[in-house]
């Protein structure tokens, strides 16, 4: 289609002004952060600090205190350990699901279905009635199994398809050469899906990065914080808020994940898995 | 692969029973305990001894002014920042499948809202909402339009159009992403088609793009419901519910009920009262998408 000069130049002056609404909160998070602690409640508030009164004093103690970066080291302790074992157990359990259709199959795969449409929050008085039975409050072990769990359903549904999407005849002459389910799934199935399996556990550790509601009901103890209740923790502590504070801890957490989506940007904005952000 | 084996069967039951087994811990079992509790009498002074009670803690919920508001308010975000949404990822989707260069840029741009946790994007808002924020500054000493005094997070309708707008800036980007996946797929010769048949660009968008995409608009508004009846974090964060709870959204009241006040079978019946409307909005969302099907 042949498009007018002007016609572009409308596009892409309004992509810019979606871009900078889109930039602007984040933007002035990072201009706030690198401003002096005490001039966050000054008259008026600037946007962009003097160049002269920039300062890295924020950045400076926040890495000076040994719990922040206790708190980090917890982030990427429960992050990675609860995707690693949601990857394996989503992944076996979509390859039973993609590859032996029967009326269990479907019933488990309907119920897991069901079970992604009702919003985590709702089940958190039980589930911390659990974590109490299980003795597991004030502890970051609490945080894994809830974290695995909330991210299987979506995991197996999005695996499923990779699985179902391999050529039967691969698996077929791997039967008649002998091999069992289990080096058909190990040698096949898993090396086939993992272009799957590696975009769904992006997601993954994002919604476990990012967790909110149960991790600061289950913890209280600040050695034991991971990053978002560490941050929040801010509030209340003094009478005022150090907002430089909160906002250079606020970078520094969102710097891995920053990380991650630059280096797998195609994952991400290809629409592919887009659905594992929601919610 | 077929099951006619006993060591197949039982290969098969390894492979299930780990993803299965936490599935049934941790998400199977609460639900069946939460039922249970939402009949039963359950609070801090019953925890160990809760006795049936029928129906009377859907009988209280019911008949609670703050349900009502919470969950009218609920119903707002969704009636509002969904649709809302949608049509400006649509917008910045279609804007970005016209150009050639920076489709990359603009895209990665317009997605970080996505990735910026709830935590800190609920944080940058109420300190830009502040009443000492930046709006008000620039409201009353720039534009010279106002008083720098708006209570911005202090009053419910106000409130909530903070929190709304929040969820509106922070989903763009996801339905951009969803949207233009769904344009690469519309065949080209349709539009060469139209084209030739001299169709103007609105026409051929309501005649052509619009019905090519369709399904995906039908799958973005119900993911979008549901996530909107998950709004939690920003809330807690921004006004807790204040004043007077009238910013409540369904789930921070039933998180209130249950961990401020201690009354743990009204925040279960309230949860399913929940889950139950969430159930009739996607039986009613099914019903228009086959009918529009047909």
């Amino acid at each position: 289609m042949i498009r007018s000069k002007k016609s572009l130049f409308i596009r892409y002056f309004f992509l810019i002004l979606f871009s900078v609404v889109a930039l602007f909160p984040m933007i002035y998070m990072i201009s706030t952060s690198l401003k002096p602690n005490g001039a966050l409640y000054e008259f008026p508030p600037k946007f962009f600090p003097n160049l002269d009164e920039i300062t890295l004093n924020n950045y400076r103690y926040i890495l000076g205190e040994s719990r922040f970066i206790k708190n980090f080291l917890n982030s990427i302790y429960v992050s990675s350990l609860s995707v690693f074992i949601a990857a394996i157990t989503s992944t076996a359990l979509a390859f039973v699901l993609g590859q032996f259709k029967n009326r269990f199959t479907n019933m488990v795969f309907a119920l897991l279905i069901v079970t992604m449409v009702i919003p985590g929050t709702t089940l958190i008085v039980p589930q911390f009635e659990l974590a109490v039975w299980m003795n597991l409050i004030n502890k970051l072990t609490a945080l894994i199994p809830f974290y695995t769990v909330w991210v299987i359903p979506f995991s197996t549904f999005m695996i499923k398809g990779f699985m179902e999407s391999i050529p039967k005849d691969i698996i077929d002459s791997a039967e008649i050469d002998g091999a069992s389910i289990f080096k058909v799934f190990v040698n096949i199935a898993v090396p086939l899906a993992s272009p799957g399996i590696a975009s769904v556990t992006i997601f993954n550790f994002l919604s476990s990065w990012e967790e909110f509601p149960w991790a600061n009901t289950v913890i209280n103890d600040s050695n034991i914080r991971t990053l978002p209740i560490a941050i929040t923790g801010f509030f209340g502590q003094h009478q005022f808020t150090q907002w430089g504070y909160v906002f250079a801890l606020s970078m520094l957490s969102l710097l891995p994940i920053l990380i991650i989506f630059i280096s797998f940007q195609k994952f991400f904005i290809s629409g592919l898995v887009a659905g594992g952000v929601k919610g | 692969m077929k099951l006619n084996n006993k060591s197949n069967r039982i290969q098969v039951g390894i492979l299930m029973s780990p993803a299965l087994l936490i599935f049934a811990i941790f998400t199977i079992i609460p639900i069946i305990r939460l039922f249970f509790m939402s009949f039963h009498e359950w609070n801090l002074s019953s925890m160990f001894e809760q006795s049936f009670i029928g129906i009377k803690n859907y009988k209280v919920v019911f008949k609670d002014n703050f349900f009502w508001t919470s969950f009218t308010n609920t119903i707002v975000y969704a009636i509002v920042t969904v649709p809302l949404q949608m049509l400006l990822g649509l917008i910045v989707a279609i804007l970005i499948d016209g150009i050639k260069k920076m489709s990359v840029t603009f895209r990665i741009l317009n997605y970080l809202p996505v990735i910026t946790s709830w935590v800190i994007a609920s944080l940058v808002f109420k300190y830009i909402f502040n009443t000492e924020g930046l709006l008000n500054y620039f409201i009353s000493n720039i534009l010279n339009i106002g008083n720098n005094n708006i209570h911005w997070l202090d009053n419910r309708w106000s409130g909530l159009w903070v929190i709304m707008f929040l969820g509106t800036w922070k989903g763009i980007g996801w339905n951009m992403v969803v949207f233009f996946a769904a344009l690469q797929q519309v065949p080209k010769e349709l539009y060469e088609a139209s084209s030739l048949d001299g169709c103007k660009t609105i026409r051929t968008f309501f005649s052509i793009t619009l019905p090519s995409i369709k399904p995906t608009i039908l799958f973005a508004w119900v993911m979008l419901t549901i996530g909107a009846f998950n709004v939690y974090t920003s809330v807690k964060l921004m006004t807790n519910g204040a004043p007077a709870h009238k910013t409540e959204t369904l789930l921070t009241w039933m998180y209130y009920k249950a961990f401020s006040t201690g009354e743990f079978g009204y925040s279960a019946a309230l949860s399913f009262v929940m889950a139950f409307s969430l159930a009739l909005i996607a039986v009613f969302q099914f019903k228009i998408i086959s009918k529009k099907e047909n």
